[in-house]
């Protein structure tokens, strides 16, 4: 009797063994073929909107800059190409660019009805962009054969010129808080369009992105903490060019500055809660956005030393701000390699500002995407290890695929594979243990 | 015949009373009302309290000049506020019916501040301020003449509050509101104070008040009617959307050509009291860091370039 006991406790260890290895089959990361293209898509296309409303408002401005924005605009476009030939092939690639590259061009139109006040060449841009809109929305949903409706895919893309649109007008009225409002809601909707592309993308093609999804709880992390840091980036460039030349819209660049502090803090505290949230703010505006303020500051009233304390400000950030994320992702994110990667952005930023203030915009510019491009790999590493930290919370595949397997077929079918193995074990196990008690 | 008498003795009895009347000055005495006039025996240990403080400290804001390209030697830093003198021609004082000429004076050998002439005229020292401008301007007049009244022989008269007009040689004008009336000693006048620099833009109207005393030199004593420009009445908004977040105390910028900058107060008692812990200029971030921020009250006040400062905001923070 006490055998038997030891046999059926033996076998129900081994049973519940089967669900956690199931589980343990590879480790959460937000390293996914499905989330890399939906990260690369986050950062052309949010990109393309930020250089396209700058572009806007310096052409419409007649800015010195204007020039190296549209190059840097159309570079964007061309760099959009290889992307879609990886997955679609050359030829719907070029069919892509012709589409795509060619949009950018009705930005001037806009910039010159606004200019000369004419209605009439206002309505054939629109017209344009209708065109656009239609065609490259069905240039997507025949792409992703379908798995981006057709519908969907126009909706999406009219909102989004509809938002630049938006930041332009306002731009011209002198209503500049409704304008940066439209610039941080149609600079987030490129990240929807984002995963709504992806996701369609992966769907279409399990194979090549290796079964894995672009909208796992993981993927969505990466990609928010890629809005959060590009977007800071974003509005420090042009924060720091609008204080400078003293614009009218400076004080609304930094109060989108300070709603993307709140936006920002919200997503630590749901992460980390309220206490950690508080902390994070205070580390991110004392010697971080106050001072890319101040060397704005130093640069007019032409002060080498408060530069130098600005940039000594920064220097504090970088540790402070390391040393934050490392405690708070609990060692996941080195505090050193935090550190390195937080002052690299910061002489990202201030190289942008010097070109610019040198006048040297091409080289401007470039530094511009180039810092860009290096807040993806923050949300990368900082999502990948906020994912380490909590996989539980950030566990892949907490939808199953299929509807659960409810019935073992016991009642109409005796042929299960399961019974049999278990029975197998049964005999193994017992037989094993009644032969050490034997012996 | 007795009737005679008694108009005699009315009419004699009138002329000695008048004479008597003229002999005293009680008939000045009697039309001059209850002036306004502090005497001051001895200014020099008394410190004048100052007004409450309306200009901008020395470097207290920045002003940078946005039209103009930032690396231009033309860009002003620290701008003076705009000079708008006047070389003054005439004064006009209503309340007292005075509407003068006015001469430029300077310094006699002797060291003392020139007068016209002519009695009826009033001086302008010329080394001074011109009235319009920051400073101490002084216009000085005689109280009489050997003869009778000259032109402040009223000046007494004046009450605070009351304006008056100087004319400049362009015909531009400028009025001046009186703020106080003082006399002093002729030889214990506070010479700095109704002469020397100041950040406020006043004009002081002298002349000779007190007994006249011919073996002494004359009148003992010095009337000063100190006025301060009237400028067109500028208010200026109070900052909105003052908040705390985090180490950050931020408001909006206030929307007008000539704001220099924003004075933050922080109050570390609840409110009770709030300390100036910060200037802003108009071209930096409109923010005020602060780690403890949060345990804090504040309120921001808006400055225009000429120094007036703008009622505070809402209260922000706890």
């Amino acid at each position: 009797m006490k055998n038997v006991k030891r046999i059926l406790i033996s076998l129900l260890a081994i049973m519940m063994l089967v669900p956690s290895v199931a589980m343990a089959n590879g480790t959460t990361t937000v390293k996914t073929p499905g989330s890399d293209l939906r990260a690369t898509l986050d950062q052309l296309l949010s990109e393309h909107f930020v250089l396209a409303t700058t572009y806007m408002m310096k052409s419409y401005d007649e800015a010195p800059d204007r020039d190296a924005v549209w190059e840097k605009l159309d570079q964007n476009a061309a760099d959009m190409t290889p992307a879609i030939a990886s997955v679609y092939g050359e030829e719907a690639a070029k069919q892509f660019e012709e589409i795509f590259r060619g949009h950018n061009d009705y930005a001037d139109g806009f910039v010159e009805a606004a200019k000369n006040n004419d209605e009439e060449a206002r309505k054939m841009a629109e017209q344009e962009v209708d065109e656009f809109v239609n065609e490259f929305g069905s240039f997507l949903a025949t792409a992703t054969e379908g798995n981006l409706p057709e519908d969907a895919a126009k909706q999406v893309l009219a909102a989004h010129e509809e938002d630049v649109l938006k930041v332009f007008d306002h731009y011209v009225n002198e209503e500049y808080q409704q304008s940066y409002q439209a610039f941080r809601d149609g600079f987030h909707r490129m990240f929807d369009i984002s995963e709504a592309l992806s996701s369609a993308i992966v769907t279409q093609m399990p194979d090549k992105f290796e079964q894995t999804k672009a909208d796992t709880p993981a993927a969505d992390l990466r990609s928010n903490l890629n809005a959060l840091a590009s977007e800071h980036f974003a509005l420090a460039v042009l924060e720091m060019q609008k204080g400078y030349n003293q614009s009218a819209d400076y004080d609304f660049v930094t109060w989108a500055e300070n709603e993307h502090t709140a936006e920002f803090k919200a997503a630590i505290a749901s992460l980390y809660g309220e206490e950690g949230a508080a902390q994070f703010e205070k580390v991110w505006q004392q010697d971080h956005i106050n001072a890319q303020s101040d060397v704005v500051t130093a640069t007019l009233e032409e002060d080498e030393e408060a530069r130098q304390m600005a940039e000594d400000s920064l220097m504090t950030f970088a540790e402070d701000f390391g040393a934050f994320l490392a405690t708070a992702t609990e060692g996941n994110l080195p505090e050193d390699a935090a550190t390195e990667a937080v002052w690299k952005h910061e002489e990202q930023v201030l190289q942008t500002f010097d070109q610019y203030v040198s006048e040297d915009y091409a080289a401007s510019y470039d530094t511009f995407r180039e810092g860009y491009g290096f807040m993806f790999g923050i949300g990368e590493t900082l999502g990948d290890a906020i994912v380490k930290q909590m996989p539980d919370q950030f566990a892949q595949d907490q939808m199953p695929e299929e509807m659960p397997d409810t019935g073992m077929g016991g009642m109409s079918d005796h042929n299960s594979t399961l019974i049999w193995t278990a029975f197998g074990l049964f005999a193994l196990v017992s037989a094993g243990i009644v032969y050490r008690k034997k012996a | 015949m007795k009737l005679n008498w008694r108009l005699y003795f009315t009419v004699m009895g009138l002329i000695a009373l008048f004479l008597v009347i003229y002999e005293t000055n009680a008939w000045a005495v009697w039309t001059k009302e209850d002036t306004q006039v502090v005497r001051v025996e001895n200014p020099q240990s008394q410190s004048a309290p100052e007004e409450k403080q309306k200009e901008i400290l020395e470097g207290e804001f920045t002003v940078i000049n946005k039209d103009e390209n930032m690396n231009d030697e033309k860009v002003v830093k620290n701008e003076k506020q705009a000079e708008e003198g006047i070389i003054p021609t005439r004064i006009r004082i209503p309340s007292i019916d005075v509407d003068a000429k006015i001469e430029s004076v300077g310094v006699l050998d002797n060291g003392e501040m020139g007068v016209p002439e002519d009695p009826l005229k009033a001086g302008w020292f010329e080394p001074g301020t011109q009235p319009g401008n920051r400073g101490n301007a002084v216009i000085a007049g005689h109280v009489d003449s050997k003869t009778g009244p000259a032109v402040f022989y009223h000046l007494d008269q004046m009450k605070k509050g009351d304006e008056f007009t100087v004319t400049g040689k362009d015909g531009k004008e400028k009025t001046y509101v009186v703020q106080k009336l003082e006399s002093y000693p002729q030889y214990n006048s506070p010479i700095e104070k109704i002469f020397g620099s100041t950040n406020e833009k006043r004009l002081n109207l002298i002349t000779c008040t007190g007994e006249f005393i011919r073996d002494k030199g004359g009148h003992q004593d010095r009337l000063v009617v100190y006025s301060t420009l009237k400028e067109p009445k500028e208010t200026v908004p109070s900052p909105t959307n003052v908040q705390v977040s985090g180490a950050f105390l931020t408001w909006y910028a206030v929307r007008e050509d000539d704001i220099a900058g924003y004075r933050v107060y922080e109050s570390r008692d609840g409110g009770e009291t709030f300390d100036k812990v910060a200037s802003v200029s108009q071209h930096e971030r409109k923010a005020y860091s602060e780690p403890k921020a949060s345990e804090y009250e504040y309120y921001v006040t808006a400055v225009n370039k000429d120094g007036t400062e703008s009622e505070p905001s809402t209260i922000a923070g706890e």
